[in-house]
């Protein structure tokens, strides 16, 4: 009977609760913590219709109530009214309730645990909010300086990284507004580790792409440029580099594709989009260092990461050829097996200890017997 | 002490999960002590089970698929039929995940 699966449950919830909370003392967490993740737990199976509204407990607590606010001491202060939120109240005849009943819990807490098959199928929001504890370390993406100097990109290019940092710090007019280029172009905050790549000769071959100004040089400088630059797939001729003459100007862009773009490059179907910075171009135009395509990457992971909840609520008879897919919503049986056996197409099997999900309904059985036909 | 983390996938398991989950990310907990609970979450389910209930259960149906792998079969039935005493469910389809009772005891 359901309330009979409610009773075990609480039960469940109690026994749980009372063995850890030496833990939660040893580990610090205190008692408002145990009393809180126990009101939130009861508040979620409540929603999901795993328990009845009627919480009866056999021996009463002495000190526990459900919000860290109140004073703990004080004895069970929900009224009844507050229980009739719950849908489980309404589709489940109400027991006498012996005891007072936590029942703060669903006033208390405005926690939006969603609809009530949210429960069953949370993987995807525990993945989102794992993803995003493991999406904070982001900035280990960030390379030091000293690791892009290993990097392939000509020789020069790493003598210019070595010196660098002291380049800029001259102040020279030349480095200091090719600086601000690489600082506004890239977006990305990687980038600030940047050094101005300022070669020897004067030039600036650029590295982290598709460049942010074309300024179209002569000939000669471009074929310097080329040289510096053996990277650069930009195509032949047209010079998308940092102009070392310092040309204040013309200002750098920043905020995304070159308005002149679509002239320059023709050929460049994603110069249209006016919304990319360019370190989104980087990744189709020219090979970039690989430090630069995981970050839109992993944003890209992270964005799809929602949209793959579409699978749970999706019909049985969708799910025929996914059987690794489905949802744990749909029916399931969790249980230790004694034995299987197969007689030809035949099979028979015996369960125990077992926790039903059949029809939104839970059910528990302590034997099981199954006979298939395969 | 290995436990059966089979039953974190019911209902009163995933909300634990989900409880855990949000007070973890909330630094009310620290992982460590999250992974506690889950643990004692799977020896009192197990209690639970085998001394609380005393319901016996047959099932007919279908089998779609079996698998056994890692000491674990999952049956995958079609147009089964759940009888017990106060029970007679027909399901379309349902998934049973089952571990092997021999390993209780390790």
């Amino acid at each position: 009977m359901a309330t009979n699966v409610s009773a075990v449950y609480i039960q469940v919830v109690d026994d749980v609760i009372s063995k850890i909370r030496d833990e939660f003392i040893n580990f610090g967490a205190g008692e408002s913590a145990l009393a809180e993740l126990q009101a939130m737990w009861e508040m979620k199976m409540m929603q999901a219709g795993a328990i009845s509204g009627n919480i009866e407990r056999p021996a009463p607590q002495k000190n526990v109530a459900p919000t860290p606010v109140h004073d703990l001491n004080v004895p069970y202060e929900g009224p009844i009214e507050e229980y009739e939120t719950p849908t489980a109240d309404m589709l489940f005849p109400p027991t006498p309730i012996q005891t007072p009943l936590p029942g703060t819990d669903s006033g208390m807490y405005n926690i939006p645990t969603g609809p009530s098959d949210y429960a069953p199928s949370p993987i995807a929001d525990i993945r989102n909010s794992l993803d995003l504890k493991t999406g904070r370390p982001s900035p280990y993406m960030q390379p030091p300086s000293p690791w892009m100097n290993q990097r392939p990109l000509g020789v020069d290019v790493n003598v210019a990284y070595v010196d660098g940092r002291q380049e800029t710090d001259r102040g020279s007019s030349q480095q200091a507004m090719t600086q601000d280029f690489f600082m506004n172009s890239s977006g990305k905050r990687k980038r600030d580790d940047y050094p101005s790549r300022l070669n020897p000769g004067g030039y600036l071959p650029q590295q982290d792409g598709s460049g942010d100004i074309t300024i179209e040089l002569p000939q000669n400088v471009v074929n310097q440029l080329h040289k510096g630059s053996p990277k650069h797939g930009q195509g032949s001729g047209t010079s998308k580099v940092i102009p070392d003459r310092g040309r204040p100007a013309l200002l750098p862009q920043s905020d995304g594709v070159q308005d002149d773009y679509d002239d320059l490059f023709p050929f460049q179907g994603v110069a249209t989009e006016d919304y990319n910075t360019p370190g989104d171009h980087v990744e189709l135009r020219t090979p970039t260092p690989a430090v630069a395509t995981p970050k839109p990457n992993k944003d890209e992971a992270e964005d799809d990461e929602p949209s793959l909840n579409e699978d749970d609520d999706d019909d049985d008879e969708l799910d025929d050829d996914q059987d690794d897919d489905e949802p744990n919503t749909q029916h399931l049986v969790l249980a230790l097996f004694d034995k299987v056996t197969r007689t030809k197409s035949r099979w028979k099997c015996t369960l125990k200890d077992g926790i039903m999900h059949l029809n939104n309904r839970d059910i528990l059985f302590n034997k099981a017997n199954g006979e298939f036909e395969f | 002490m290995s436990t059966f983390e089979l039953y974190r996938r019911s209902r009163i398991g995933m909300c634990l999960t989900e409880t855990l989950d949000e007070m973890v990310t909330n630094e009310r907990l620290s992982p460590d002590l999250a992974i506690q609970v889950l643990m004692q979450f799977d020896r009192s389910m197990t209690d639970a089970l085998e001394n609380q209930v005393k319901s016996k259960v047959s099932i007919k149906g279908h089998l779609h698929t079996y698998r056994f792998c890692d000491n674990v079969w999952t049956f995958i039935l079609k147009d089964a039929t759940f009888k017990s005493e106060e029970l007679n469910e027909p399901v379309k389809r349902v998934k049973i995940v089952a571990c092997d009772s021999k390993l209780l005891s390790q």
